[in-house]
């Protein structure tokens, strides 16, 4: 991107029209500059209303650029503070265990920040924050008709769980596995679940609800919420809704009598 | 309405494929724990869609996915599988599977495959 002047929306109490001043190093507006080696996260987030990028470098900063806002991001995301990896990536290859049929191979970068991991193509830039990534494994995926080991990357998409695959040289490919299981093992809860309790965990990234839950494993709703307390407080979960369980009063059962009259008039019932 | 046979060898995975295509409005024609079982249960119940586990034991979904095509070449299967069982996957297609779902899975994602598969 050759050194570029745009006005822009800049985010200081209020959105107020700024022009934008963006070199090979940084960004610069009024009296203000932020060099690219100094961003440490970037996103396309909605703020005050308006889609905007945030810039986070000691704080957030946000910018809406209208219709070059893909644009300015996508090369942000280039030159951001990262350590960037060549690679091929797939992404998603997989939507909820089910394969995504229009899926390709794109060349690029696997790139991690201090908060997200990404994959760079100049079509595309995902970014995973590092909380959404859950698991990390190898696998031989046939790539261009050749048996070739690739890494398998799940990660978190609103509530969708994706599987991503990254191709690369294998020295990379163990650095990537490297950290990013040093990073899950961080995340990860220091007690041991037992079998119920990961059968329960499974039936919830599954989509099950409480009621199904109780039905498949035959417990009681008293049982099923101490686990999900416990879930709660390892930090593996969080509260969505509570269910309310109710018993009719008097009028109630008056009202479910006189409908149960009208359900059997006429044909035996 | 869609009559699934379940075929896998824990009963905790049979129990979540019954609910979740259940809740879908699917008719779960029956289950089976190892490829024998579901060879069995194919003849006597004539399903329109088999969800097939790969590793089992006795007789593994490869196997059992073979015998099934034997029986009625129009067979519709839809492997069940793990994440590093590409190969197997590959070799279940050439077979003649019509889908393959990977664990874990998500309810909606499965119900939309299956869905998809009964109409092909």
């Amino acid at each position: 991107m050759p050194e570029t002047r745009l006005i822009a929306e800049f985010f200081d109490k209020e959105w107020k029209k700024v022009e934008v001043l963006i070199t090979d190093k940084a960004i610069l507006w009024e009296k203000s500059k932020i060099e690219f080696k100094e961003i440490v996260d970037l996103e396309i987030v909605q703020h005050s209303q308006k889609e905007c990028i945030r810039i986070r470098r000691e704080r957030d900063y946000y910018f809406n650029f209208g219709d070059k806002q893909r644009h300015v991001f996508r090369f942000l995301a280039f030159n951001i503070k990262s350590d960037k990896f060549a690679v091929y990536f797939l992404s998603p290859a997989l939507r909820g265990g089910v394969l995504v049929a229009n899926s390709k191979w794109e060349k690029g970068y696997f790139s991690i920040t201090e908060s997200a991991v990404w994959f760079l193509s100049p079509e595309r830039q995902i970014r995973v924050p590092l909380n959404a990534i859950g698991s990390v494994n190898k696998d031989t995926r046939t790539v261009g008709d050749k048996p070739r080991v690739v890494l398998a990357l799940t990660h978190m998409e609103g509530k969708e769980v994706l599987t991503s695959f990254i191709l690369c040289p294998e020295t990379t490919l163990e650095l990537l596995m490297d950290y990013l299981r040093r990073i899950l093992e961080q995340q990860k809860p220091k007690e041991k679940l037992s079998e119920i309790e990961e059968q329960i965990l499974t039936m919830v990234y599954t989509g099950l609800d409480s009621s199904s839950i109780e039905s498949v494993l035959g417990i009681s709703t008293e049982e099923l919420n101490k686990i999900y307390d416990k879930f709660v407080n390892l930090g593996i979960a969080k509260v969505v809704k509570i269910r309310k369980e109710i018993e009719l009063t008097p009028k109630g059962v008056v009202i479910v009598s006189e409908s149960a009259k009208n359900l059997g008039g006429g044909k035996g019932g | 309405m869609v009559k699934v046979l379940i075929v896998d060898d824990t009963a905790f995975m049979r129990k979540l494929l019954k609910n979740i295509l259940f809740s879908a409005g699917f008719d779960i024609a029956g289950e089976a724990e190892n490829g024998k079982q579901a060879i069995e249960l194919y003849k006597e119940l004539k399903p329109d869609i088999v969800t097939m586990d790969i590793v089992m034991p006795e007789m593994n979904g490869i196997d059992a996915l073979k015998e099934i095509k034997k029986l009625d070449p129009n067979a519709k299967v839809v492997m069940c599988t793990a994440v590093g069982q590409e190969q197997m996957v590959k070799m279940a297609i050439k077979l003649g599977a019509k889908g393959y779902i990977v664990k874990p899975f998500q309810a909606p994602k499965v119900v939309e495959e299956l869905r998809k598969v009964a109409k092909v």
